[in-house]
């Protein structure tokens, strides 16, 4: 495997009117997204180690289970997805609408304002603003700040659409449009029926349900794939195969993901049509990982590192799609559900499937925003290799435990307190894996402050000379 | 695709769909879903909760404890949660109707506390409780922060815990919870599904009752 394509000089040469003016907000957009991802790495971790060792921290209530696996969380997909993801899905549409990027300032002051919102989401939960909802671990106040913030960096994407000089739309543009505009919709529906006016018992369950799965399909997975459907085509050099049936695949993920989030609550307090609906929907859904896997397959042949964290983040996508469809049936569910188990499908979706797209897309667009190579490849292989061993490790052995953990809650012949001791190898694991997922977002980290704050005095002296001359 | 407009409809209509479909529909079946007055008891249940124990499921959510402890017995033949004694029906809509955030949880790091108050042979009491919380026991933490160590001034406390052993405070002090610790464990006493709705019995059961 070469890395060569990424850290030429090539790359940077490839720079159109969007990049130069993009500079600024986009990296600034990548750079938090990449603190994040350290942050959230870093709490991971420590929810990791507490799995096996439950005293670990446990005299600090900041740092108590349920609020440290709160706080990853909403660090990992609000500060790493959504920074990373939205920063990229503007870059992509600004790109294609071949023109300069306008509103770059609303980028910016969207995205420092999104920023502060979800460090006092994340200072929040540390002090016990939870609200129990997975994927929704966001104190009721700044929801608002985090809607208004969105709406300033996606009125940029949004111009650089309508402003297209080409009526045709891409792959990529359809998902980057769809994620850009949705998630403000998702968020406020959240926010008003949970928080401004709750609706009553098990409903909350039922809209937390259809929250988190719309973040998912209606705005993580949109996100990624924008980034993937611009990435693969351009340096494989090919049209994407069976590209006809990509826009299948996108209203399939549309329309039927959002109805599959109730399989989470399959034997519960709920009307059983809802978990119905769901599994049927999940298995309807193996339909649009299918056409992802036969579009995008070119990343596969791999040939650059953006190739190749694509072509993991594909695997994993899919496989993803695949086992959830699995486990959402009736049988499985009922070994499966309230396990580790579902943590790992969580990881492999979030982090092995979303985040090595992102990755990919990201190796991509430094060096095309910044006008130079990345500064080091060898911390590029570095994280590349520890990311893609540590999330494989990690969802193994999750799964592993989850299984073990499943099997043995569902004998009650098996003591309580044994089941935990069975897991805990597994879990050892896992945090082994974690260990290597954080040391690779340091890596990244690196190599992102070492190319940007070269990249900072060139443009200051530039500015500088622009400064004499004019 | 080239009509933007098209297009856009689409993405709300994506969203609109499963909206309405999920949420929409399941609030117009459950959404006035009243309790249940039992003609003999003369009493409406659920039962609401205390101001105490309203107070104890906030520090429940606040220490994020659904992280590790879900409050749903699922129905027969999803596991073993009804023989491992956590509910000796499975748990409806009805259960949560007062509940002003429902902390349905979602995995099993612990034990389902839907029924804690009510099980059968020998549910835990407030002493049960306050130990578990000082000690922690097995894969739950010990939530120390949760309780003080004083001088005892006077009468020793009514409240403080009893220890022996190493965890014995030194001589003239005493471990007692804290006003939080008083306010969880009180919410815990109050979960309890001990009371048969018409719709907890489901139909397979009945027959397996024939059978047997």
């Amino acid at each position: 495997m070469t890395f060569a394509s990424t850290t030429s000089r090539a790359d940077s040469a490839d720079q159109t009117p969007a990049d130069v003016s993009g500079r600024t907000p986009l990296l600034y957009l990548l750079g938090s997204s990449i603190l994040w991802l350290v942050v959230s790495g870093l709490l991971t971790l420590i929810t990791s180690i507490q799995l096996h060792t439950p005293q670990f921290l446990a005299e600090c209530p900041v740092f108590s289970y349920g609020r440290t696996h709160a706080m990853a969380e909403t660090s990992f997909i609000y500060g790493w997805l959504g920074n990373a993801g939205l920063g990229l899905a503007v870059w992509i549409l600004a790109r294609l609408s071949g023109e300069k990027l306008r509103g770059g300032n609303w980028v910016l002051v969207g995205g420092i304002f999104w920023n502060i919102a979800v460090l006092v989401a994340v200072c929040g939960l540390a002090l016990g603003d939870l609200t129990s909802i997975s994927m929704y671990q966001l104190p009721g106040y700044v929801q608002p700040l985090m809607i208004i913030a969105y709406g300033a960096i996606a009125v940029a994407g949004l111009l650089a659409w309508t402003g297209r000089r080409r009526e045709m739309m891409y792959a990529s543009q359809w998902y980057a449009i769809a994620a850009l505009f949705l998630f403000p919709w998702l968020l406020s529906v959240a926010y008003i029926m949970l928080e401004v006016a709750p609706v009553r018992g098990v409903l909350q369950a039922i809209v937390g349900g259809w929250y988190a799965q719309g973040l998912w399909t209606l705005w993580i997975a949109p996100l990624a794939l924008a980034a993937a459907y611009y990435v693969v085509p351009r340096l494989s050099g090919k049209v994407l195969p069976g590209y006809d049936t990509a826009a299948l695949g996108f209203w399939t993920l549309l329309v039927v993901g959002g109805f599959t989030g109730a399989r989470h609550l399959i034997g519960g307090p709920i009307p059983a049509w809802i978990s119905s609906v769901a599994i049927v929907m999940t298995v309807t859904l193996t339909f649009h990982y299918i056409i992802v896997f036969l579009n995008l397959r070119p990343s596969l042949k791999g040939g650059s590192v953006s190739l190749s964290f694509v072509a993991i983040g594909l695997i994993c996508y899919v496989a993803g799609g695949f086992v959830d469809a699995l486990t959402s049936m009736r049988a499985y569910a009922a070994i499966t559900q309230f396990t580790v188990y579902e943590e790992a499908q969580k990881q492999l979706a979030l982090y092995g499937g979303a985040s090595m797209m992102l990755f990919g897309a990201l190796y991509f667009a430094v060096p095309r925003l910044k006008g130079s190579a990345w500064s080091s490849g060898a911390l590029i292989k570095g994280q590349f290799v520890l990311s893609a061993v540590g999330i494989l490790i990690v969802v193994l052995s999750l799964a592993s435990a989850g299984l073990v953990q499943g099997n043995a809650l569902a004998n009650a012949k098996v003591n309580f307190s044994d089941i935990s001791v069975q897991m805990k190898p597994y879990l050892l694991v896992a945090s082994a894996g974690n260990l290597l997922l954080l040391t690779s977002s340091i890596l990244l980290a690196v190599n992102f402050l070492k190319t940007t704050i070269t990249c900072c005095c060139c443009t200051s002296d530039s500015t500088k000379k622009g400064a004499v001359t004019s | 695709m080239k009509n933007g407009s098209l297009f856009f409809l689409g993405l709300v209509a994506a969203l609109g769909i499963s909206w309405l479909g999920i949420v929409v529909a399941s609030n117009a079946q459950l959404g006035s879903l009243a309790g249940y007055y039992d003609d003999t008891d003369s009493a409406t249940y659920p039962a609401r909760p205390s101001g105490l124990a309203a107070q104890g499921a906030l520090v429940y959510k606040d220490l994020g404890c659904a992280s590790c402890h879900t409050q749903q017995v699922r129905r027969p033949g999803f596991g073993s949660d009804q023989d491992r004694g956590w509910g000796e029906r499975q748990s409806v809509a009805r259960d949560y109707i007062y509940q002003k955030s429902v902390q349905l949880g979602e995995s099993r790091l612990g034990q389902d506390l839907t029924n804690l108050a009510g099980r059968k042979p020998s549910a835990p009491d407030q002493e049960d409780l306050m130990g578990l919380l000082y000690h922690g026991h097995g894969a739950m933490p010990s939530y120390a922060f949760l309780f003080e160590t004083h001088k005892i001034q006077g009468e020793p406390s009514a409240d403080a815990l009893k220890l022996t052993g190493r965890q014995r405070p030194h001589a003239g002090f005493e471990v007692i919870p804290t006003e939080r610790a008083k306010e969880l464990v009180s919410y815990l006493l109050s979960l309890n599904t001990t009371y048969d709705y018409p719709e907890a019995r489901p139909v397979a059961d009945v027959k397996g009752e024939g059978e047997k």
